[in-house]
Parts: C-alpha cells; structure tokens; sequence
C-alpha cells in the first residue's frame, strides 16, 4: 500500500519543483490525482477495518475518525507536491492513519488496550509538527524542543500511568497480560492528574506558538497559513478540553461523545491544510488583476506597487536596469539564471530573491526584481508576476520611445519654425533696407538739390513741408525695419542690440552679456524676450534699475532679467504668456520670481547644443 | 571739397552726388562697395569719403571694415560713415575701430545739406562727428535720479556738443564762448559725472557716449 502511494519518478532528484513550470493546476491532473483518490480510499477501509466493533454502538465516532482519517491521508497526499514539503505531508498522512489506530481497543484485546495506552497521541505529535512547520523549510529551535518535549512527556507519562495500573482498571479482566510492574491506585491517579496537567500546559504554549507564528509571518504566507493556524488553535483547545474531561473520569467512564466531538474538531485540520493548497492555486487570481492593473504599460513606480501588493511583499524592489543598470555601481557580476553576468545596484541581494526581467530571451535586462526570499515558496506566481511585469514595463519603454521620437519631431520642426521665421523677419528687414528706405533717401537727396535750386519763394515752403514729411517717413521706417529684425543683432549680436535696446528705455540697464555667439534663433528669441521683459519692467514695477545678464554655457543659454520694482507679478499674465510661447517653442524654460515688494526676476534657459 | 561715394543704392548715390555737387564740392569717385572705392581713390588726394555702413557683398558693416581700411592706408583722409541705424552701437564700434577724422550720420541727414557738408569739413579736418539724432535721444533718455540732473543748462549743451564730436574749439565757435570757459565747463562735466580725464578727442567722446547709454561711467 506504501509503495503505492509513491508515483515513481516524481519525487526523486530533488523533488517535484511545485507550481514552477507556470502550471498551476498540475497538482490536480492526470495520475496524481488518481493515485490519491485510491490511497485515500485505501486509508477509508484501513481506519473501517481497525475501528471495527465500533460501528456497532460509537457509529458517530467511527465515522469522524474515518472522514478524518481519509482526509488527513487526502491532503497529506495533496501538499506531498508541493516543494520542501515532504515531511510535513507524510505527518498529515501517518497522523491520519494513526487517528483510527487509536480505537483499534475497540477490539477488545490487551495488546491493543497497551497500544493505544502508549502510542494514542502521537497522531497530536504528527500535527503539532505539521502546524508548526508548513510552510517553513524546517522548524526553529523552539519548535523543535517543543516537540521533542511533549513527545518525552507523553512517553514518560503514559509508562508511568502504564506500569502503576492494572488492567481491570482499564476495563480489562483481571486475567490479562499487563506490565503492571506496581500497581498503585495512588501513584496512578497522582501520575494521571500530573500527566494530563502537564499536557493541558502543552497546549497552551503550544496555542501560544502558533500565534507566535502568525505574528511572525506576513505576506502571502500569513494569507496561507491563517486557516491552518485558527484550525490548529481550535483543536489544540478541543484536545486540551478532552484531556480535562479525561482527567476527571475514570479511564472507564470516558464518555464516548467527548472523543466524537474532538474529533469533528480534529476535521477542521486536514481541512484548513487543504484550504491552505487551493489558497495558493487561487493566489494566480492576483495574477489577473495584475495583468488587468499594469499589462497596458506602466512606469517602473506603477509595476513596484502592483508587484508589491499582487505578491504581498512590501519588501518588494524593482530597479530600472534600462537607465541605471550601466552608470550603476556593479557590485559584482551577479549570475542571472540566463544569460551573461550583470552588473545590479548595491543591495543585498545575499538573502533576497533576485529575478531579472528582459524584453526578450537571452536579450539585456531592463529591469531586476528582488524580493522576500519566502517568495520562493510561490515561485510559479512569482514568475508570472514577474513576467506580466515585464510586458507592462516593455510596453512602457515602447510607449515612451514613441512619445519621445514625436517629442523631438515636434521639437525639431518647432525650432525650424522658428529659425524659418527669423530668417524671413530678417529678410523683409533687408528689403525694407535696400528697397523702400534707400529709394526714400534717394528722393529724399532729390528734394534737397531740388530746394536749393528753387530759391526763396512759395514752392520752397512746400517742398520745405515734404521734406518735413519726409523725415517723419523715414524715422517711422527705420522704427519699423528694425521692429521687425534689428540689424544690429545679426551683425554684432546678442551683447550689442541688447546694449541699444538699454539705451532706449527710461530706466538705468545693467547689460551683462557675453560677446560669444550662439545660434539666431536662439539669439532672435532671447532678444525679444529681453525686450518684452523690460518693456513690462517700464511699464508695470516702477523700477530705477533692471540689469539683463547672460551666461552661456556650452549647451545653455541662460538669461536672467531682474529689477528693483514693486514686484507681484502674476506668472499667468499676458506678457509673460507671449515669453513662454516663445521660449518653449525652443525647448527652453521660463521661471518668474515676483514677491509683492521684492522686485521681480525672470530666469529663462534656452538650449543651444 | 574732393570726394568719393561708395554705396551700393545707385539712386541714393547719384542724388547725393547731384546734392553734394550743387554744394561745391567735387566727387571723383562714386562706387557700390568698399572693394571697388580703394583701387578708384589710388594717387588721387581727396578730403574725405562717404561710405554707405551696409554694403556688398556680407550687407553687414563693412563701411566700418573699409573705414579702417583706409585709415590705414590714408591717414588725413576724412571718413564719414552713412548709415539708416539709429543704434548706438554701430557709432561706437566705428569710434573704436578709427580713431580720427571719423563720423557716423544718419542717411536722413540729405534732408540738410548744410549739415551734411559741414560734417565733412569736420571729418577732414580730423575732427569727430556723431549723428545729432543720435545724441539728442541718449540725452532726452529719461533717468530717475541721475547724475545729469545735477548739470546746469549751459554745461547740458556743451555736453551734447561733446558727444557729437565737436572739440572744444568747436563748442567755442558754435556757443559762441571762448575756448577756455568751453574747457572750464568741460573740466565741470567730467567731474560731476565722475568720468576720467582722457587724452584724445575720439576717447572723450567714447567716455561720453558710453556713460550717457547706461548712465555708468
């Protein structure tokens, strides 16, 4: 029957590797599930046959042993797949089995009565193990002096109670066989009273573990473990109440119902282990939502907090190899398990759970995972999380890619835009120039010549007038030429027009710019941005003083405009609507400092690579 | 008057040579760019020259790079430079670039042919002209408090005379002053604007100009 519950194969060479092939339904297929249903069975008719008389009178307590029985053999047999695993499911196995070998006195003979003298709690041995174990790699130190402890005392005291007793006091004739080595009605209550009081403690340090663990334990472990470790409570106190009640009646008047009602209770174990295993299969439901919440591209802050709370890890970290991964201080080369060493971000990886994630097979990382190592438990969500991570971050840096390539298409024509439309003031500056102002002079000189030759007389005051005219004609043009490009800012650039434009104004300017060159367009906007700033500074703050400075750096032109005025500037306003315009349609940025009172500054930065 | 015209606006530059003749002076040479003027003046001694600021082939300044020119080549020679520019900019690169029998006028100065040829007596007389448009609005600039506030009317006027060019022999003929209260009032003005004594003629009026664009000295 033992050989038969182990499929061949499966569980050697390191056992079965759990959900991590992305199948998490294997458990539930194909010959497993067969070989299950037929141990379990087999474990049906065992604890039938062991129990035997009782069907005849205790039917209600054989037939919770058999359910419990059978499923503590089920489940056994269902956790007996899951990594690291092994030992606590053959407990949930042999602690079933042992369940219906404790009434096997049932049939009435000595051997059987001293059987389940000694060994009728080691079934509670078997779980306490499987409560405090699953899902740990091993026990902590506590634990297993626990375990080692209660088994020594229920060993110790059960010899005790053994050897102090005669078998007539168990129900048993007189006639047999009993190692009543000295029986001593005294000793053996004393003995029975200590025992059991000292089993009642048990209990309670033992509820006391368990809660231990579940404050302990976070994350989806605590999501797992949480049935196992109430049920485990509950029949902890189900057992502690029968042990009182067995403390105070004779062994011959237990009364029957008591053991069916631990029993029911007992149910709630193998039940709350096999919730325990669904749990974790119904944990891939989180990997729905996860898609749903990140798969349409999410920045790498989104995909932390979606894997953080999918895998309920607060612990969790993402880092963005696509960015940092090459400027990062390698710690070490760090062995993926494909693909060449790369190089991570100081962590301590030593005890985390490292996964990268790559876009494509055997392709660089673009990001690596490092989680709480419990995760290796749930290796298959794990991965899928990881995997679902990867699509969102893959679709992300597509997305971004996209944006980024129309963002410099934008930013390529607008900055043709506006060299193409510096190139056409500067050209109708020409034509005024060479055109319509030259022919004007020209006429202009005509009419002087013509002056001087008309001599004193009427059509000298009239050509005296047109010349008047005249005069006012070509100022107004020479205005308008260079409103729409100053010549001087082609020719002697930024330093000399913003030196003219100073000139002009009703206030003292402080010019400080450098003599170097940069590209017209740059100098085109930072001159009429300057101008439009301190037409506003004479219009608006009462100043007495406004200083123009700029630097430019090798890939920079920064310009701030700062004065004495009164301050309060809306950074909504009209004016300084037009400058951003301006400014951002070559890339650059506008920032405005204008407390009430504190004068006003305004720094623009302008690209000029 | 022996002159040469180098502009590159043909009805600009034979209306003005009609003008500049009607005047009494002679225009030997009348061309559209620097590059043409130098080889049409060799061996011929004139006063002074006319040159447009914007010519072929850069359309720039390269009236001042051919004043400089010729500086170097004629040192007496007058060089008066003719420009629609308003800016202050260009007189003052064009007063660093020659140091002498320099000026820069406004092309709008047709209008006054008296000015225009007293100009050009000026120039080949080595003196300093700059543009009386050009003055006139760097002195009506409207300073809060300024040190300008604190000269007195007729110090105001020699001031401009200063910054148009004129020496103080000048201002003397044109105030009708004489040359020593002219340098009193001088000597006055540069202390009140706390402005340093200069050598030349050409660097006071660079001191003068600079301090009335930015009120600094």
């Amino acid at each position: 029957m033992r050989n038969s519950l182990v499929p061949p194969g499966r569980l050697s060479g390191g056992g079965w590797q759990g959900y991590r092939d992305g199948e998490p339904g294997a458990a539930w297929h194909g010959r497993h599930l067969w070989v299950t249903a037929a141990a379990t069975c087999a474990a049906g008719v065992f604890s039938a046959l062991v129990q035997w008389p009782n069907w005849d009178g205790s039917s209600a307590l054989a037939g919770v042993n058999l359910t419990t029985t059978m499923l503590f053999v089920f489940t056994g047999l269902m956790l007996r797949l899951e990594s690291g695993q092994r030992s606590v499911a053959w407990a949930l196995v042999f602690a079933g089995l042992i369940r219906s070998l404790d009434f096997a006195d049932a049939w009435s003979g000595p051997g059987w009565a001293i059987y389940v003298f000694l060994f009728g709690s080691v079934d509670r041995v078997l779980g306490a193990y499987a409560l405090l174990r699953y899902p740990n790699a091993a026990l902590r130190r506590g634990q297993r002096w626990f375990l080692i402890l209660l088994t020594g005392w229920m060993m110790v005291g059960h010899v005790v109670m053994l050897v102090t007793a005669r078998p007539q006091w168990d129900g048993l004739p007189a006639s047999a066989w009993w190692p009543a080595l000295a029986p001593n009605m005294t000793v053996n209550d004393v003995a029975n009273y200590v025992v059991n009081a000292g089993l009642g403690v048990f209990a309670v340090v033992f509820v006391g573990l368990l809660g231990l663990r579940l404050a302990r334990t976070a994350g989806l472990d605590r999501i797992v473990i949480t049935p196992i470790i109430v049920a485990g409570i509950a029949s902890t106190i189900a057992a502690g109440a029968s042990a009182v009640v067995q403390m105070l009646t004779p062994l011959d008047g237990t009364p029957a119902g008591i053991y069916t009602v631990e029993g029911a209770v007992d149910l709630t174990l193998p039940l709350a282990f096999l919730v325990a295993v669904v749990q974790r299969t119904l944990l891939f439901r989180n990997i729905t939502a996860l898609t749903a919440q990140i798969s349409g591209g999410a920045d790498i802050d989104s995909v932390r907090y979606a894997l953080r709370s999918t895998l309920h890890d607060p612990t969790l970290e993402i880092l963005d190899l696509s960015e940092t991964g090459s400027s990062a201080d390698p710690v070490d080369g760090l062995a993926s398990d494909s693909g060449p060493p790369v190089p991570v971000l100081p962590e301590q990886q030593g005890d985390r759970l490292v996964e990268f994630i790559r876009t494509e097979e055997g392709g660089a990382p673009i990001a690596v995972v490092l989680a709480d190592p419990a995760l290796g438990r749930y290796r298959g969500l794990f991965d899928a999380a990881v995997q679902t991570s990867g699509l969102a971050l893959k679709n992300a840096q597509l997305q971004a890619q996209a944006a980024r390539e129309k963002l410099q298409q934008m930013r390529a024509s607008r900055a043709r835009i506006v060299e193409a439309e510096v190139a056409e003031r500067r050209r109708i500056e020409r034509d005024l120039h060479d055109g319509v102002q030259q022919n004007l002079l020209g006429l202009a000189a005509q009419l002087s010549l013509a002056m001087g030759q008309a001599g004193d007389g009427p059509a000298r005051e009239t050509l005296a007038q047109v010349q008047d005219g005249l005069r006012g004609v070509l100022s107004e043009l020479r205005d308008l030429a260079h409103g729409i490009h100053p010549a001087v800012l082609t020719h002697g650039g930024l330093a000399a027009a913003l030196g003219d434009v100073a000139e002009r104004l009703p206030l003292h300017v402080r010019v400080n710019v450098p003599a170097t060159r940069v590209p017209e367009a740059v100098e085109a906007t930072a001159y009429f941005v300057a101008c439009e700033a301190l037409a506003n500074v004479v219009k608006h703050s009462r100043a007495t003083t406004a200083t123009v400075t700029v630097h430019i750096a090798e890939s920079e032109l920064n310009m701030e405009i700062a004065d004495d005025g009164v301050g309060g500037v809306e950074s909504r306003g009209h004016g300084l609507s037009n400058i951003q315009d301006r400014v951002n349609a070559l890339d650059g940025e506008v920032a405005i400092v204008s407390p009430p009172g504190g004068g006003t500054r305004l720094e623009v930065k302008i690209p000029c690579g | 008057m022996r002159l040469a015209i180098a502009d590159d606006s043909g009805l600009f530059r034979s209306s003005l040579t009609l003008l500049l003749e009607a005047s009494g002076a002679e225009v030997v040479a009348s061309v559209v760019s620097g590059a043409e003027l130098l080889p049409a003046i060799v061996g011929d001694p004139l006063d002074a020259v006319i040159l447009d600021i914007r010519m072929p082939p850069t359309y720039t300044d390269e009236g001042i790079t051919t004043a400089a020119e010729l500086r170097r080549l004629y040192r007496h020679v007058g060089v008066l430079v003719l420009s629609t520019y308003a800016e202050t900019s260009y007189a003052s690169e064009l007063l660093e670039t020659v140091h002498a029998g320099v000026g820069y006028l406004l092309k709008d100065n047709v209008t006054d042919v008296g000015m225009l040829v007293d100009s050009l007596g000026r120039v080949a007389a080595g003196e300093t002209v700059i543009d009386p448009t050009i003055v006139r609005r760097l002195l009506q600039k409207d300073r809060r408090p300024g040190a300008l506030d604190s000269l007195n009317d007729r110090e105001r006027l020699v001031l401009r005379h200063m910054a148009e060019g004129r020496s103080n022999v000048g201002i003397a003929r044109e105030l009708y002053l004489s040359p020593r209260t002219v340098e009193a009032h001088v000597t006055s003005i540069f202390l009140k604007l706390g402005l340093d004594q200069v050598d030349t003629e050409n660097n006071r009026v660079r001191a003068v100009l600079t301090y009335l664009r930015s009120g600094d000295s």
